[in-house]
C-alpha cells in the first residue's frame, strides 16, 4: 500500500512537472519580442503621412517631427545638391583648366604704352573688394554647409569640424550684411554702363577677345563683363533675400517657404560660386592687364584700347586721356 | 591696396555691428522657445549653445 502511495505521488509530481513546461513554452515565445505588434514609423507614415505630436514649448510648430515635403527636401539637401554643386564647381574648374592650356594667358598685343588711364576710382574698387571678400567668405563657408560633412569632417575629426562649423556660420550670417550693402552699392554704381546694347551682340560674335585674337570694340563694360554684372545684381540679390529668409525663420514665411528659399538659395549660389570662378579666373591669370584695373585702379592705355576702344574714345572726348608726353591719366567719371 | 584694406576694415566693422545688434533685440533660443515650467540647463554647456 505504501508503495502503492509513492507511485501516486510520483505519477502526480510527473504530470505537474509537464503541464508546467507546457504553460512556459508559449510565455517563453511572446518574451522574445514583446513591442512586435507595435506601430512602426513607417506604418505612421504610410497611415498619416507625417510624425506629429504635442510638445509643451510654446511654439507649436515644432512638435512636427516629420512630414512629406520635409523628407523631399531632405532627399534635395543630401543628394540633390551636392550633385549640382560638384558639376557646376568642379566643372567649370575643369573648363577653365583645359581653356587656359589651350589659349594661354590674352596678351597685351600691342605691348605697353606707358601710359596709363584710370579705370575705376577708390570708391569703384572698395566696393569691388568689399563684395569680393566677403563673397569669398560666405562661399566658403556656404560650401562648408553643404560638402563639409562628408568631405572636410572625415579629414579633421568631429570635434575640429564642430569648432570650424560654428564659426564659419557666424561668419555667413554676420558677413551676408556687407556683401548685401556691396550688391546694392555695385547695382547703383555701375547700372548706367551695363544695359546691354548693340555692341554687345557684335562683340559676342566675334568672341569677345577671349575666342581667337581678335579685339571687337566695347564701351567701359563688354558683353562678358555685363553679364557678370547682372549675374552679381539678380544673383546676389536672390541669395540675399532667400538667406534673409532662413536667418530670420517664420518672419517672412513658413516651413515649406523657407524650404523652397533654401533650394533656390542654395543652386544660385553654387552656380553664383562657378560663375565667379571664371570672373576671377580673367581678372587674374586669364588676361594680362586686366587686375591692374582692380588693383591698382589704372590700366595701360594699350590695354585699354584693346579691350574697350569706344570707352577709350569717349574718355578722349572728356579729356581723360593722357597725351604722348604725361604718363598718367585724368580720374575717368 | 588702400580700397582693399579699406573694404576689409568696413566689412569687419558692419559685420561685427550687425552681431552686436541682433543680439541685442534676439532673444537666445533658451529663452525664445521656452516657458517658464520648461526649465534649461546652462545654456553653454548643453546642446542650445551660449546665450
Amino acid at each position: 500500500m505504501a508503495s502503492f502511495g509513492r507511485f501516486i505521488r510520483l505519477a502526480v509530481g510527473a504530470c505537474v512537472f509537464l503541464l508546467v513546461i507546457a504553460a512556459s513554452a508559449p510565455c517563453n515565445a511572446q518574451q522574445v519580442n514583446p513591442t512586435a505588434s507595435s506601430v512602426k514609423e513607417q506604418q505612421l507614415l504610410q497611415e498619416l503621412n507625417r510624425i506629429q505630436g504635442r510638445v509643451s514649448i510654446p511654439d507649436q510648430r515644432s512638435g512636427v517631427l516629420e512630414q512629406p515635403a520635409g523628407r523631399d527636401w531632405r532627399e534635395f539637401r543630401n543628394v540633390t545638391l551636392r550633385w549640382i554643386g560638384g558639376i557646376a564647381i568642379l566643372g567649370i574648374i575643369a573648363v577653365l583648366v583645359i581653356f587656359y592650356l589651350i589659349r594661354g594667358m590674352v596678351r597685351l598685343e600691342s605691348g605697353r604704352s606707358g601710359r596709363t588711364i584710370v579705370r575705376f576710382t577708390a570708391f569703384e574698387r572698395f566696393v569691388h573688394w568689399m563684395t569680393a571678400t566677403c563673397f569669398i567668405v560666405l562661399a566658403i563657408s556656404g560650401l562648408n554647409i553643404t560638402f563639409g560633412r562628408p568631405l572636410l569632417l572625415p579629414l579633421i575629426g568631429f570635434e575640429a569640424f564642430s569648432e570650424w562649423s560654428q564659426w564659419a556660420k557666424y561668419a555667413h550670417n554676420y558677413l551676408s550684411f556687407p556683401f548685401t550693402i556691396g550688391v546694392v552699392l555695385i547695382f547703383l554704381m555701375w547700372i548706367a554702363g551695363n544695359i546691354p546694347n548693340k555692341v554687345d551682340v557684335e562683340w559676342l560674335k566675334r568672341g569677345g577677345g577671349i575666342v581667337g585674337h581678335d579685339h571687337p570694340p566695347a564701351f567701359r563694360f563688354n558683353a562678358g563683363q555685363k553679364a557678370i554684372y547682372w549675374i552679381v545684381v539678380l544673383g546676389g540679390g536672390a541669395v540675399a533675400v532667400t538667406g534673409y529668409e532662413l536667418m530670420f525663420p517664420f518672419y517672412l514665411s513658413g516651413i515649406e517657404g523657407m524650404q523652397l528659399a533654401q533650394v533656390v538659395h542654395a543652386v544660385v549660389s553654387v552656380l553664383f560660386i562657378a560663375v565667379m570662378l571664371a570672373h576671377i579666373y580673367i581678372g587674374t591669370i586669364g588676361m594680362e592687364g586686366a587686375f591692374e584695373a582692380m588693383g591698382a585702379g589704372e590700366v595701360d592705355l594699350n590695354w585699354a584700347r584693346e579691350h574697350h576702344s569706344l570707352w577709350v574714345e569717349e574718355e578722349q572726348a572728356k579729356g581723360h586721356v593722357p597725351s604722348a608726353g604725361t604718363r598718367r591719366a585724368m580720374p575717368a567719371q | 591696396m588702400k580700397a582693399f584694406l579699406a573694404a576689409l576694415l568696413f566689412a569687419a566693422i558692419a559685420a561685427v555691428g550687425v552681431s552686436v545688434l541682433l543680439n541685442a533685440i534676439q532673444e537666445p533660443s533658451s529663452a525664445a522657445f521656452t516657458t517658464g515650467g520648461a526649465r534649461v540647463g546652462d545654456p553653454g554647456h548643453n546642446l542650445i549653445g551660449p546665450s
